[in-house]
């Protein structure tokens, strides 16, 4: 025991002279192992990321947490403060990151070896995160907890790499349509259900300076996140991007494109921009998410409607949202969980989903007559059971890098949609990790 | 030659004590000088020559997340190198970003020129319209991006409709979804913002020219064209060679402004090389790449400096 205690001590002074520790860290450290040996074999292991940790002092814990929810909902924030009054040993020390800076911030926090405890993170980086080894693997206590099943498929996916959980679902989003009543009713038209409806319809509602439709096709994820519906509608999708049924899928946006029942300034809109044109008039239908209900019920002058995405090969939406996760660096990855855990809890969800107007990736919450109570939300609720999450690996930036340039091209004109996705796939199936 | 004997008078008046104290003086007078120059060598080194240093190591490294974390990075030689100088998307961002700041400079400074010029003169109200040129300049490049790409818009901006009612173009023009376009639409945005900045630098240079030489030339019967080739232009070179130098730097590294506008599209139309190191370092995670980018762009920028020096000093010598 003397000597374990001995090595120990040895790799912890290692840590702190290479600058990898802080000192008062350390000294905690040395201090714990004075009370239990054991418990600090336990702390080191943790920071390696293999055994779970355990806490080696019951004084107050601080845990650091990083998200970019700004304005952050009163009911997010009184997660918070709810649980360190339940738990006065914990407390939340919590920052605020832009959204665009989150990734940047934490690589930074990688080479400087200062990431936080808790991180929400964007879902489609998830994997891509956990696959680099930045994430504790949690696959131990989820199981333990036993409450995989009451997710949706495309939420929890989001949450694992090679059959390992890194973390659980936040909140969830996806995509529907925005349509405008006033004008499908002077028009005399019904909200389509399939894309030959949807073509036709966009093309008869596009005149005196309105666009049937807007979308984003911008040259970022947000472009991606609104073209691969459509990929997944058709009835292809990343691995078979080459293939016929991708091929009608780009084809169909780049016929609405030189129809002009969608601008190309697409290309240049982000999702908040597509909103902004529908909400001025200047598009018929829109295709967003649910955080966009709130900006169009102050600024719509018209009656407006929600409809799941028109159907091609089949339906499909897509998961957006946000995942809990703890980097693998934290020395408090038994603390952190604890309060993970507990933010599934029905009366959290009652505090924070609800009032914040998100969505949540519980079956069972997603039934709760709160969703359904306004049509236009229930739309949602109920997309999110099909949703697919972004979950193709590490490369995941790349590909989605890949993506844009091809529907760009197309769109543009500068190539077939053909050539355009045939030259992706080039790129695309190096990257695509099983 | 006046300095140095007004300096020595202090050791020969100091009285005499006890033999360390020339000594310590002398120390102390060779120590001073770098003394007061630690503060800016500190802060040099700590701004500048470590970041430096860091990107050209980083792009020699295989730097990632994974490697990062780890601590166990791989000295990887040229490969960085290699791999972003086969990359098609590199070589056009290169093309892109001379072709935008070659562009952004010839409008800037002609421009700014012309508005220096009539701005020099005792117009009424001179002073209030230099200051609100300047706004241009101040105003965050958030927002200037902002407003620009709502006034290029094809179908609803008010670029095309004034186009369209004076009859300039029949058919909207794509200013920023055309990819043929659309590097000439970041480019009149940026053409903007920086007409102030070259306008502000070269009006100081043409006031430092003594209104006694164009008295002079006036009496000697030169007229105003004569006068600005005679006079003014050579006069106000080596002013003008400082201002494209700077706004060479100034227009390489632009970042945000294209960032706001396209992000870089349609396709690659307006990924200049910031951007382009942006997406690889912090989209796709790969640092080491990134670096290699910037490293290249830093040794551009070196050899447009020295061009500079080149031809200030030859400038001073005549």
């Amino acid at each position: 025991m003397a000597s374990e205690q001995q090595s120990n001590i040895d790799t912890m002074t290692t840590l702190l002279q290479t600058g990898r520790m802080k000192r008062r860290t350390f000294l905690e450290r040395t201090a714990a192992l004075g009370i239990s040996g054991s418990a600090a074999a336990a702390f080191l292991a943790a920071c390696g990321g293999s055994a779970p940790a355990t806490s080696t002092s019951n004084g107050p814990v601080t845990l650091k947490m990083w998200d970019y929810f700004n304005p952050a909902g009163s009911g997010y924030l009184g997660l918070l403060s709810e649980y360190s009054k339940a738990n006065p040993s914990i407390k939340f020390q919590r920052t605020v990151i832009p959204f665009a800076d989150l990734k940047q911030k934490l690589i930074q926090g990688v080479a400087s070896k200062q990431l936080p405890d808790i991180v929400v993170i964007d879902n489609p980086d998830h994997s891509a995160f956990a696959a680099l080894g930045v994430l504790a693997d949690l696959t131990d206590r989820v199981k333990t907890w036993g409450k995989a099943d009451e997710y949706f498929p495309g939420p929890w996916k989001s949450t694992v790499w090679k059959d390992k959980n890194y973390g659980i679902p936040n909140n969830s989003n996806c995509l529907a349509l925005y349509y405008n009543k006033d004008l499908f009713q002077k028009a005399g038209l019904t909200p389509p259900t399939n894309w030959d409806d949807f073509h036709s319809t966009a093309t008869k509602l596009s005149k005196n300076g309105t666009y049937g439709l807007s979308m984003s096709l911008v040259k970022s994820e947000e472009g991606t996140f609104q073209f691969l519906p459509f990929l997944w509608e058709a009835g292809a999708d990343l691995d078979t991007i080459d293939s016929p049924a991708a091929v009608t899928a780009l084809q169909y946006l780049v016929t609405l494109v030189k129809e002009k029942a969608l601008s190309s300034e697409a290309l240049n809109w982000t999702q908040q921009d597509a909103i902004t044109q529908f909400i001025a008039g200047k598009a018929a239908m829109c295709i967003n998410g649910p955080w966009n209900l709130t900006p169009t019920k102050t600024g719509a002058k018209f009656a407006w409607g929600i409809v799941p995405l028109p159907k091609g090969q089949q339906a499909a939406s897509i998961l957006g949202g946000e995942n809990w996760a703890i980097p693998v660096t934290s020395p408090y990855v038994n603390e952190a969980w604890n309060f993970l855990r507990w933010t599934q809890e029905t009366a959290q969800f009652k505090s924070y989903i609800i009032p914040d107007n998100r969505l949540p990736s519980n079956k069972t919450f997603a039934a709760d007559p709160a969703f359904h109570q306004d049509p236009n939300i229930g739309v949602f609720a109920d997309a999110l059971q099909s949703a697919k999450p972004r979950a193709y690996g590490p490369n995941y930036p790349k590909i989605s890098n890949a993506v844009q340039q091809a529907f760009q091209e197309a769109i543009t004109g500068q190539m077939t949609a053909q050539a355009a996705l045939t030259q992706a796939a080039q790129t695309i199936k190096p990257l695509m990790t099983s | 030659m006046l300095l140095s004997t007004t300096a020595i008078p202090p050791t020969e008046v100091s009285k005499p004590s006890t033999a360390l104290h020339p000594k310590r003086r002398r120390l102390g007078r060779t120590l001073g000088p770098y003394l007061f120059l630690l503060p800016a060598t500190l802060f040099l080194a700590v701004f500048l020559l470590y970041p430096i240093c860091t990107m050209l190591l980083f792009s020699f490294e295989q730097v990632n997340i994974g490697t990062l974390l780890t601590g166990n990075i791989p000295f990887v030689g040229f490969d960085n190198y290699r791999t972003i100088l086969s990359d098609a998307t590199f070589r056009s961002s290169l093309g892109v970003s001379l072709l935008f700041t070659l562009a952004c400079l010839v409008f800037q400074f002609c421009i700014g020129f012309l508005l220096a010029l009539l701005f020099n003169r005792p117009l009424p109200l001179v002073g209030v319209m230099r200051g609100s040129v300047m706004i241009a300049w101040m105003l965050p490049i958030v927002v200037s991006g902002t407003i620009f790409k709502w006034m290029l818009q094809s179908d609803a901006g008010i670029i095309n409709y004034a186009l369209q009612s004076i009859g300039l173009i029949h058919s909207p023009i794509q200013w920023l979804s055309d990819p043929k376009v659309a590097l000439w639409g970041v480019i009149i945005a940026n053409i903007w913002i920086g007409i102030p900045f070259n306008m502000s630098l070269l009006l100081a240079g043409l006031q430092g020219i003594s209104a006694a030489l164009y008295e002079a030339a006036v009496v000697d019967g030169a007229n105003g064209i004569n006068r600005f080739f005679r006079i003014t232009l050579p006069l106000m070179r080596s002013t003008s060679l400082t201002v494209l130098m700077l706004g060479f730097i100034y227009t390489l590294n632009v970042f945000d402004l294209i960032y706001v506008m396209t992000g870089g599209g349609p396709v690659n139309a307006t990924e200049v090389m910031p951007l382009y190191a942006y997406r690889i370092a912090f989209g796709e995670f790969d640092l080491g790449s990134g670096s290699a980018v910037a490293t290249l762009m830093f040794l551009l920028l070196l050899v447009v400096s020295a061009l500079y020096l080149f031809l200030i000093r030859r400038e001073e010598a005549s």
